[in-house]
Parts: C-alpha cells; sequence; structure tokens
C-alpha cells in the first residue's frame, strides 16, 4: 500500500513540479498516471521509493515513511522494483548478472540461487535464452524484459513504471505490455507512467491524468475514457487517443 | 662515438631502469587509489568530503613535481624526526602528486557515466558505495582506459626527477656513468631510446584499448 499525503516538492525558487497530490493505492492494485511532458508524472513516481526529495507532505509505503529521518532508505527500495523508459541496464554485465547483481548485493543471496531463481525469472518474461547475452546484443523489448526481470528478482512487494514503452520500436511495445499485464493480473502493486491507453484500459484500477504538477482528474478506466469530467483531461485525451 | 661503453656499462644502468619501472608501477597502482578516494570525495555533496579534495587538487597541480619531492624529502625529517629514504620519499611525493591529476581524470569518467545508472542501482536497493564499486567505476575507469594510459607514461617520464634526491634510477646511473667515461652523446641518446620505446609501447597499448572499447560499445 502507498500513501502519498499533499506532497508538495519544487526545484530551486519558483518552479513547482509537484502541488499537493494526495493518493491512496492499496496493495495489488494497478494505478496508471497519464499526462502531458513536464507534468510532473515521473517526479511523483520517484518520491514513492525516495529518488525524488520533497519538500511538504509524506509518502508512506507499507506503514514506512520514505522521508523520516529512521527510515532505512535502501531496504525499502529493495522491497520496491523500479523500470526505466531508457531500460538502464548495466552495459558492461551480462542479462544475468544485471538480474543478479542486487539479490546477492543486498539480500545476501548466494550466487547459485539468485543464478537459478534470475532463469525462472527470465522464462517467465518470455527471453530464457538471452541470459549470457549483454544489453549492447538486445533489441530494445528484450531490454526493457531484461529490465523488469531485474526488478522482479528482488522478489518487490511495488513495482514502479516510469514510461516503460515510450523508447520503444512500435512492434516491440506490445511484447513488454504483456509482461506488465501478467503482472498486474497476478496481483502486483503497479504504479505505471504510461500513455498506453490500451493497457491502461486492461489492466488499471484507477487513472490519474496530471497537468503542471498537478493530479487533474482521477477515477476507474471507465468513468476516466467515457466521463471525463475536467476539460483538460478532455481535451488530452481527444489529442492521445486520435 | 663508441658505444662500447654502454655495452661494458649496461648491467649497471639496468638495474635502474628496474628502479624506475618498480617506481613507475608503485606511484600508478597507488595514485590510481588516492586518485579514486579523491575523485569520489570531489563529486560528493558532503561538504566536509568536498572542500578538502578540491583544495588538495588544485593545490598539487598548482606546483612542479620536483618541489614537491624536495619538499617530502626535507620537510619529512622536520616534521616526523626522522630521515626518508630516498626510495620511499620518491614514491611517496610521485603518488601524491600524480593522485591529484588522475582524481582529474578519474572525476570526469565517472561524470560521464549518465545518471540513470545511479538511479537503477539505488531503486534497486544498492547503496551508494555498492552503486559506486558495481555500477559506475567498472564502466567509468572503462572509458578512461585511454587517459590513463596516457597519465602513466607520463609517469614513467616523470620517474627521472627522482635524480634531485639521489636516487639512482635510471637517468642517475646513465648520469653517474658518463660522469666516469665522459661519454654524454652516446650514453643520453642511449638513454632517450630507452625512455622512447617505453613510452611508445605505453602509448600503442593506449590506441589498441581505444580501439577495442569502440567495437566493445557498439
Amino acid at each position: 500500500m502507498i500513501e502519498i499525503r499533499n506532497v508538495s516538492l519544487w526545484y530551486g525558487a519558483g518552479h513547482k513540479a509537484l502541488e499537493d497530490i494526495n493518493e491512496t493505492i492499496p496493495g495489488g492494485r494497478t494505478v496508471v498516471i497519464c499526462g502531458p511532458s513536464g507534468s510532473g508524472k515521473s517526479t511523483l513516481l520517484r518520491c514513492v521509493n525516495g529518488l525524488e526529495h520533497f519538500q511538504q507532505g509524506e509518502v508512506v509505503v507499507d506503514g514506512i515513511s520514505v522521508q523520516a529521518p529512521g527510515t532505512d532508505i535502501h531496504k525499502l527500495r529493495s522491497n520496491i522494483g523500479m523500470v526505466f523508459q531508457h531500460f538502464e541496464l548495466y552495459p558492461h554485465m551480462t542479462a544475468m548478472d544485471n538480474i543478479t547483481l542486487a539479490p546477492v548485493q543486498v539480500r545476501k543471496k548466494p550466487e547459485k540461487d539468485a543464478r537459478e531463481k534470475a532463469m525462472e525469472i527470465l522464462d517467465r518474461v518470455g527471453i530464457p535464452g538471452k541470459a549470457f547475452k549483454y544489453p549492447g546484443e538486445l533489441s530494445g523489448g528484450e531490454k526493457q524484459r531484461v529490465a523488469i526481470a531485474r526488478a522482479l528478482a528482488m522478489e518487490p512487494r511495488i513495482m514502479l513504471f516510469d514510461e516503460p514503452t515510450s523508447a520503444l520500436d512500435p512492434e516491440m511495445i506490445k511484447e513488454v505490455l504483456d509482461v506488465m499485464i501478467d503482472l498486474a493480473r497476478a496481483g502486483m502493486t503497479m504504479v505505471v507512467v504510461s500513455h498506453e491507453m490500451g493497457f491502461a484500459r486492461e489492466v488499471a484500477h484507477e487513472i490519474i491524468f496530471m497537468d503542471k504538477g498537478r493530479v487533474m482528474e482521477k477515477g476507474t478506466s471507465h468513468e476516466f475514457f467515457n466521463h471525463p469530467k475536467n476539460e483538460r483531461t478532455r481535451q488530452f485525451l481527444s489529442r492521445i487517443l486520435l | 662515438m663508441d658505444f662500447e661503453v654502454i655495452a661494458r656499462n649496461f648491467p649497471f644502468m639496468l638495474g635502474g631502469l628496474a628502479l624506475t619501472i618498480q617506481l613507475a608501477l608503485i606511484t600508478l597502482a597507488g595514485g590510481l587509489l588516492l586518485g579514486i578516494i579523491l575523485a569520489v570525495a570531489r563529486l560528493s555533496s558532503r561538504s566536509w568530503l568536498y572542500y578538502p579534495a578540491t583544495a588538495y587538487v588544485h593545490f598539487f597541480r598548482g606546483l612542479p613535481l620536483i618541489l614537491v619531492i624536495f619538499w617530502i624529502y626535507f620537510l619529512s625529517p622536520v616534521l616526523t624526526g626522522r630521515s626518508l629514504n630516498e626510495f620511499l620519499a620518491a614514491v611517496v611525493s610521485f603518488i601524491v602528486f600524480e593522485a591529484a591529476y588522475f582524481a582529474e581524470i578519474i572525476r570526469a569518467g565517472i561524470q560521464s557515466i549518465p545518471r540513470g545508472q545511479a538511479m537503477a542501482a539505488h531503486s534497486s536497493g544498492l547503496t551508494s558505495f555498492q552503486c559506486m564499486r558495481f555500477v559506475i567505476l567498472p564502466q567509468a575507469l572503462r572509458n578512461m582506459i585511454p587517459a590513463l594510459v596516457t597519465q602513466a607514461v607520463v609517469i614513467f617520464q616523470d620517474t627521472s626527477l627522482a635524480y634531485v634526491i639521489g636516487l639512482r634510477e635510471f637517468l642517475r646511473r646513465v648520469n653517474l656513468v658518463d660522469a666516469r667515461e665522459a661519454r654524454s652523446v652516446e650514453l643520453y641518446l642511449f638513454a632517450g631510446l630507452v625512455y622512447f620505446i617505453f613510452c611508445s609501447i605505453g602509448s600503442l597499448c593506449s590506441q589498441r584499448l581505444e580501439h577495442r572499447r569502440e567495437r566493445n560499445s557498439l
């Protein structure tokens, strides 16, 4: 469960990136955040695992306050998987080593167990044959699936996705979305920044629309697509859905 | 011209070359290690790390190496009450001095790694140290290899300055042979050739590594 309470964040003196965000995401739910670029979606996502520092409010993940002084941020992060737009695989390591690094170093898992688990997950994301390839030898879709596998290897309770398909060629988007849909159906708590409205329609329990650092609208996918209340949302949808 | 003089004194001069190589390798290892620490400190957001490291780098980059050698050699007895032997004094001077240069090379290398890499590492629960050790430094060092090899070549040449405190490294021994045999032209041509060969090997290695890196980063 993720609780975001009155969170505000600004860069420098004036520019407010997030303004008074309130959101509760119960365990097992999938929430999709959309909105124009610069609306604060990715910033909000990074507040959840403490990669971004906010000045006001509180983010509580499974009962632990992210920015509280006593919080073991490394431990907290190890339970939250994150997937990035540009994959951010470690280029000097094979897919296998990318996946086992954190389980071995953070969880102190024996190398052998970590490798077995990694193979299992690679199988689950559909690329068991790529375990010993370097990121440079993989296609975009394969890279992103390795990145998802890397996050899953820590057996996280929550997964954060930051525009996971935006950097992919159109024909590779589906293979990544399919993995995400499986995850959502398996009951993973997911926060997904994405403009993949098909994905949102299919698995999102809630859709949030952000603009200029504020939540403009939120609702179930049915409400969101069929009866958007906010004028800005309607505008956005008409552009994105053509 | 009498090149016989070189053959006659070859073992003696070779002994100096061994010392020169030893000095260069120890400096390389020590300078690199201290350089990494300084570079990381210079990139730290903690001011108690950043300012001393920055001051250190600027200080030593603003001094000639020969002065640092003199300082270490003549100041250490004043400070510690014991005199340092020439080899140790040379090693300490070189490490302390070259680390400042290494630090800047390494800092640039670390900064060349995209920010997303550190973000990915941190998001998986790795500490800053683990992130540096497993994710950032291996990539950064690989990018830095050409610059580091160039600096290693410079170190090899710089070791000749240790003659000022009487260390009998290669150039000093050539110098001693010359004092005895009075064959300056032949001897210094020979010394030049030796430095040239070693430094060329270094440059060649650097080019090779760079080619390999380009191929691997495709």
